[in-house]
Formats: structure tokens, sequence, C-alpha cells
């Protein structure tokens, strides 16, 4: 079992790393962030001085070194916009951000599985067709669209919510609803077509034969084993809680992680992208260990053969 | 003898306790000044308030009037020429010094009076210069002495830069008395009046500086003299200013301010028709129609001291011959551009001069006729063979930049020129050196009332264009050095009209298409003039009058 975290561990770093070295070379090699930060019509010398103070006059595998060696350190490095922590700021934003995702999550989870088990269980109906017709609507509909057209009709028609920013709970209702509709649209048909898998296979056929009653069939039977791919979709959600609202915040003026990005990528402010791309790599190599744990408890020959090969 | 009561003790006690509140809470009451809230696209772009540091168009609507102020003021709402503002009136005392009077009774956010001290405080090296010294100074007679930075207290190392580009000859501040002091210069300049009106000459209070630990703390919230003061900034979030009732031009007509960062046109528009924003700026013209639709609100705005123009390199080798530079600029019909992208809402200026510039501008002066015929001839002249000529822009970094950029590409392809467009993602990759650099999009304001403002500081020999090698040309050198010292107001109009000739004819450096614009949406029953530039005006006369 050790063995096996410390492999996956291993591996995580290594993702890090590569992502890490991967937006380095991107954003520094797109862009001096010293014309873009002080503008075009800035002082040619403002401009040299700005660049020296921040190291951006040196080689680039010198810049490269020196900011691999201080992450190493844990010295995330501070922002080239006001010289404030690049930690800090990320840090100021989550919450932002996580009161948005969060609650989203929850209705992703608390729509899109029963409206999922739900079809599944009336395959062919018209109660299956409207929950696909839902389903394929919510899921094609980009979020800036969707997002827009509930401003429209909740702030601008009926004058019931604001249409944006972050002053009240009452702001937060449009961007939750816009992350969570999506959301629940993807969950829907995960859960729909795992069911039917699920519900196709001889055990729940042999189990039926038997006379359990059907309702204990789906509970007991069908429900544990359609769960597995649900919970991988689920988790790569989870991972996306920190920086997975970068479209919404921006529709909604929503003062979060993943506006703080958008900036910071325009501007290429090196260390607060970096200190984004690091909290986010952390946050799904977490949640996909916390996937691994579940899949051993959801099934156990993936328990027991981990168990094997951990011993 | 009376009975106390403990109850009577506690009534007593409570109202003690709340007397001192009675007066604040009648005041408050009485206080039904609104507040107002305004959508914009950015805040600012470098996080903090201070002029120096943010010297860009949105800066200049947060900044200007509400919070920063200078000695010699702009007439807003008219044609920002030169007025009294911190200073009621200044004079020459010789060609390098200006004696200014300060307006008595003058307070800062922080209660203050603005004094002298304060003045010589804003132009000091603590604040401004840090180590640097005037350009052309030929003694060394240092004013201060260079103060050791106090931890965290250092200037970010492009604010001395940027101090010396505005005042390059500064030699030092004279008090004379208590209220007026002596600007006084190492060369004569006749731009000094110009300079002190500029953006970024704005006057600070000393003890505001003093009193706040870090340089980034003082800069999210700087004492100054303008009519509403900072009270809470978040950066690429809000900005809450709130009235300043002290203020020497009258009580504000406005209780607060907040600016909210609102990214998408489509939200910012939103929010104004639903009542959750009183203005949405940044309005692209093409919404203007959609929103006047709303019999309720209105667009305005106009023509701002900022001109969109086409910068040539003359180092790419189909550029180098003058006469296919020409051939560009004969190529463009600009008033097309403005008629279908801009509603006519903008103009095409007279070249890269505005009005204010008094009688330094030239009002016979044109840009180039629109005739393909001649510029069909110019390329024939240069034994222009079709060759690529690549054209870098940024995506809509300017109002309407996609569709001029579509449309000046098939003009410049109709007279035979073989233009390839090429988007690019920032200002770095616009100005990357190399044989494809060619032509790009740029934009040049006028912060001061002179040309020194504006061909001199971005096309001169110090200017971005020559700075970055795209141009250069000797003669141009010579009169910018003429416009910068010279006192003989004749000769420094004949230069400035022989630098007109030569970047916008002889040896095109750029091609003005149009003069920028900007608007704002409001409610129409909402009493507000908007002010010819990004500045927003909020002081008394100004709303609801």
């Amino acid at each position: 079992m050790l063995r096996f975290f410390a492999l996956r561990l291993l591996r995580a770093l290594i993702t890090i790393g590569l992502v890490v070295t991967f937006a380095f070379v991107v954003l520094r090699l797109s862009g001096d962030p010293a014309l873009i930060i002080l503008g075009p019509e800035s002082a040619p010398e403002a401009i040299a001085a700005f660049r020296k103070a921040w190291g951006l006059d040196e080689p680039l595998w010198r810049q490269y070194f020196s900011y691999f060696g201080a992450i190493a350190q844990g010295e995330l490095g501070r922002s080239m916009r006001d010289g404030r922590a690049a930690m800090d700021l990320v840090a100021e934003r989550i919450p932002a951000t996580l009161a948005l995702t969060i609650p989203a999550l929850i209705i992703k989870i608390g729509i899109g599985i029963p409206a999922g088990i739900i079809a599944a269980l009336n395959r062919g109906s018209l109660t299956d067709r409207l929950v696909m017709l839902l389903s394929v609507a919510g899921f094609t509909v980009p979020s800036f669209v969707l997002g827009l057209v509930l401003v429209l009709i909740f702030a601008v028609h009926l004058g019931w919510l604001p249409s944006g920013g972050q002053d009240s709970w009452r702001h937060a209702i449009l961007p939750i609803a816009t992350l969570g509709i999506g959301g629940a649209a993807v969950l829907a048909r995960f859960t729909r077509s795992a069911m039917l898998e699920v519900l196709g296979q001889p055990y729940v056929r042999t189990a039926s034969a038997k006379g359990v009653p059907w309702r204990q069939v789906v509970i007991g039977h069908a429900l544990p084993n359609a769960t597995i791919p649900t919970v991988t979709i689920i988790g790569f959600m989870v991972g996306s809680l920190i920086a997975g609202a970068v479209v919404v915040e921006s529709v909604f003026s929503w003062p979060g992680v993943g506006r703080l990005l958008v900036v910071a990528v325009s501007n290429r402010d090196l260390a607060v992208v970096q200190c984004i791309l690091l909290l986010v790599a952390a946050t799904m190599v977490v949640s996909n260990l916390i996937v691994d744990f579940l899949y051993g408890f959801l099934d156990p020959r993936l328990r027991h053969a981990g168990g094997r090969s951990g011993s | 003898m009376s009975q106390t009561s403990r109850r009577s003790v506690l009534l007593l006690g409570g109202a003690a306790v709340a007397a001192p509140l009675v007066p604040r809470f009648a005041v408050a009451q009485a206080d039904n000044r609104p507040r107002i809230t305004i959508a914009v696209q950015k805040i600012v772009n470098s996080n903090v308030l201070d002029v120096l540091r943010e010297q860009s168009n949105v800066g200049e609507r947060v900044f200007y009037t509400s919070l920063w102020e200078s000695l010699i003021g702009r007439d807003w709402l008219g044609n920002l020429a030169p007025r009294p503002g911190l200073a009621t009136e200044w004079r020459r005392v010789n060609d390098q010094t200006v004696e200014l009077k300060l307006r008595q009774g003058v307070k800062f956010h922080n209660g203050d009076e603005m004094t002298a001290e304060d003045v010589v405080f804003t132009f000091s090296r603590e604040r401004m210069f840090a180590n640097t010294e005037a350009k052309n100074r030929s003694t060394i007679r240092a004013f201060e002495q260079i103060p050791t930075p106090r931890a965290g207290k250092e200037l970010p190392p492009d604010i001395a830069a940027t101090a010396r580009r505005i005042w390059p000859d500064l030699l030092r501040i004279d008090i004379v008395d208590r209220y007026t002091v002596r600007f006084i210069n190492a060369t004569p300049d006749v731009t000094l009046e110009g300079r002190l009106s500029r953006y970024g000459s704005d006057i600070m209070s000393r003890r505001g500086w003093d009193e706040a630990a870090s340089y980034l703390d003082w800069a999210r919230k700087p004492i100054t003299t303008g009519p509403y003061k900072v009270v809470e900034f978040r950066p690429d979030v809000s900005l809450t200013l709130e009235a300043h009732d002290e203020y020497w031009g009258g009580r504000p007509p406005l209780k607060s301010i907040r600016f909210v960062e609102v990214p998408e046109v489509a939200s910012r528009v939103a929010g104004l028709l639903s009542g959750q924003y009183q203005f949405a700026c940044d309005i692209p013209p093409d919404q203007i129609g959609e929103i006047e639709k709303n019999a309720a609100f209105e667009v305005q705005g106009g023509t701002i001291q900022n001109h969109r123009l086409t910068v040539f390199d003359k180092n790419n080798a189909q550029l180098a011959n003058p006469l296919v530079r020409r051939a560009f600029t004969h190529a463009i019909d600009r008033q097309a551009i403005v008629e279908t992208l801009w509603a006519g809402r903008t103009k095409v200026p007279a070249g890269l001069q505005w009005e204010f510039y008094g009688d330094m501008f030239h009002a016979d002066w044109k840009v180039p006729d629109y005739d393909p015929k001649i510029a069909r001839d110019l390329l024939r002249q240069a034994g222009y063979r079709g060759d690529p000529i690549v054209y870098r822009v940024l995506n809509n970094y300017y109002t309407n930049q996609n569709p001029t950029s579509q449309i000046l590409t098939e003009m410049w392809r109709s007279v035979g020129l073989n233009v390839q467009m090429q988007t690019v993602e920032n200002w770095s990759q616009i100005m990357e050196r190399g044989p494809a650099r060619a032509v790009r999009d740029w934009s040049n304001s006028a912060p001061f009332n002179d040309p020194v403002s504006s061909i001199v500081n971005q096309h001169g020999p110090n200017g971005q264009q020559q700075q970055i090698g795209e141009w250069t040309n000797a003669e141009m050198n010579q009169l910018c050095e003429v416009l910068e010292t010279s006192t003989d107001r004749d000769l420094r109009r004949k230069s400035f009209r022989r630098m007109l000739e030569i970047c916008e004819r002889e040896d095109p450096a750029y091609t003005v298409l149009h003069q920028n614009a900007t608007f704002t949406a409001k409610a129409k029953s909402i009493r507000w003039k908007t002010a010819p530039a990004f500045a927003m005006d909020f002081r008394p006369g100004n709303y609801g009058a």
C-alpha cells in the first residue's frame, strides 16, 4: 500500500514539475511582462527598469532555474503587478471560487445522479426522453451563453437577481445555477449510461429471477456497480473546484481564482499563474487519490487486488 | 433629595453613551446624496492608485477628477486646456522657472492643509525621482540628499523612469513661502506649465506618505486633495470612493462612487439595464443603438485626446522606400471607417495634433488624401513587386481594432499592396524585432497642450518607435531638440510643422487613422455631462445640477 502511494506521489510530483515547466516556457516565450503590464505607451526607460528589477533581462535558462530553485524552497514568488506574494493573492480568491463551485457541485450531484437513474429506469419513456433532452441542452450550451441567458431573464427582464458582482448571497445564485446546470447535465448522461449497462448484466437478471424485489435489485445490486464511472466524473469535478469557473466568473464579474488566472495570464504574471497551476495540479492529484480509494470501497475486487499488489 | 434608582442610572448612562451618536445620526439622515455604481472593463492595470505607476486610459477615468489633482488643472468639460487647480495663479520668472501661488485652505483627505512642503515632497527623490538626475543639468547641485528608502517603502522600479520622462530636466522646487513655490528647470522649457497640468504631476500629502507602512499601503489608499477619498480598493474587483466633504471646490454631489470591474460588455449592459449600475463604461460603438432602443437610457461620449495610428518599420525590406509607406497612407479611406465602424461619432483629425495646442496647432494640416490612384502610382515609382508585408494586430485591444484592421488590409490590397494580416497575442509579439516586422497598430495621446507631449515623446529619439528600432530620421531628431528647448514660439511652430511633414508625408513613421472615442451609457434621468476624455467628472456642478 505504501509503495502504491509513494509511486502515486512521485508521479504527481513529476506531473506538477512538467506543468510548471510548460507554463514557464509558454508564458515567457509568448510575451514580455514589462511591456504588457506597463502598457504600449510607457517610456522605454521605465520598461527597461522594470525588466531589470524582475530579472527579465537575464537569459531564459537562468530565469527558469532560479524560479525552479525558489519553488523547491517553498517560495512561490511575487506578482509583478504589485509585488505581493503570489500565494497571498491566490489564497484571497479561493473562498470566493469555492463559494460558487461547492454549491454547484452539490447541485450537479443532487440533480444529475437522480435524473440519470430515473431516465435509465424508465428507458424509452417520455420521462427518459425529457431528461435526455434537457441533459443534451445543458451539456451543449456553453456556460457563457447559459450565463447571459439567465442574466437576461432573471436580472434584466424579471429584475429578481443581480446581474453580477459579489456583494451578497443573491449575487451567487445565477453563477451557481450556470455551473450547476451544465455539470448536472453531464452527470445525468453518464449515470444513465452506467445504469443501463449494469441493468443489462446477468447478475441483475439473476436477482430479479430469484424474486428479489425490483427496488432492492436497483439499490443493492445495480447502483453500487453503476457508481464507479460516475465517481470518476465526480472526481474530475472535485479536481476542478479551484479553477473550474473561469468563464462563469468572467461573465458574472465574480472575483475568484478563475478571473485572477485570466488576468495573470494576460499580464504574463508568471508567479501568480504558476501558483494557481500548482494548486490546481495538487487538487487534481488529491482528488484522484480519493477516487482511487472510493473505487476500492465500491468494488471489493479492486480492493483485494490493490491489497495484494501492495503487500 | 432626589432618589437615584438603578433603572435611572442605567437610563442616564445609556443616554450619555448615545448622546454623541445622535447628531451623527441626524447628519447621516440629512445626507441624502446618491451613491452610484459604475461598471468598467478595467479599474487599473497595475493594481495601485498611483498616478506614476498607473499611466493608462483606464487609470485616468478613476483618478480624474475624483481622486488626484494637480497645481495647474485642466478644463475637463471643455477643451482640456490648462486652468487654475491647486494653484490659483502662476507666472514665469525666467525661461527656466515658473512661480506658482498655491490655493489656500485646500484640505487633504486626512484633514491636513496643503502647503508648499507637500508640493516639494510630491516632486522629491523619495516619491518621484529616486537616484535619477535631470537629463541636461550642467552642474552637480543636488537639491536634496538622496534618501535611503525605508524598508518596504522603495519605489517600484519604473516610477523614477516614468517621472523623469515627465520631468526630464526638473532641477528642484524652491519654497518661497508657505503658499508659493518655484519650479526650476535645468534648461529653458516653454512646456513647464503644460507638464504641471499633466497626468502624473498631481499633489499628495507628505504625512499620508510618511504614515503608510509601505509603498503598496500608500498606493492602495493615497491621501490626495480630490473631491472623493478612497474607502476600499480591491484590485481587479472594485474601488469605492467616498465624498471628501472638506473639498475646496464645494461639497461633492455624491455620497459615494463605486467602480466595479465587469470585463464582459454584455454583462455591463445587462447590469445597467437592470438598474444594478448607474453607469456602464467602455461601450463599443455597435452597442450604442441597442442601448438607446430603450428610451430610458442614453450613451454619452465622443472623441478623446488620443489618435489611432498605423505605424511603419522603415527597416523592413519592403518599407525601406518611403514611396511604399506613402502608398499605404493614400490607400486608406479614413472617413469610411469613421462612418461605418464609429457611426460617425468620431472624426479624422488634422494629423498627430490637437486643437488644445493653441497657437502650435496647424489648422490647415491634413492627413494624406484618400486617393487609390496616387497610391498605385507611388507603388509603381517605388518598383514594388508585390512581396508580402506583414501587418501585426492584436485582438481588439483598441475599440473596433479587428474590423478596422480587416478593412485596412482590403484597402491596401486593392491598390496592390500584398498585406498579410497576422493576429498576435500581446505587445511584445507586436514589437518583436526581425525581418517580418513591418506594419502595426498604435495610438498616441497628448498628455499636455504641446507637441512635445506627443510627436516628440512618441516618435522622437527617446520615443518608443525609435527606441525599438522601427524608425528614425536625422532632421526629425534635430527638430525635437528645438521643440524641447527653444523658447521662440515662431521657431517652435515652424519646427512642428516640419516634423509633421517628415513623419506623415516625406518619410512616414506613422499615419493617423482617426481620433479615438469612448462611450458611457447611463440612465437619461441622471443629469451628468461626459468629458472629452476617459476622465469622469463628478465634482460639484456636474451631477444632478
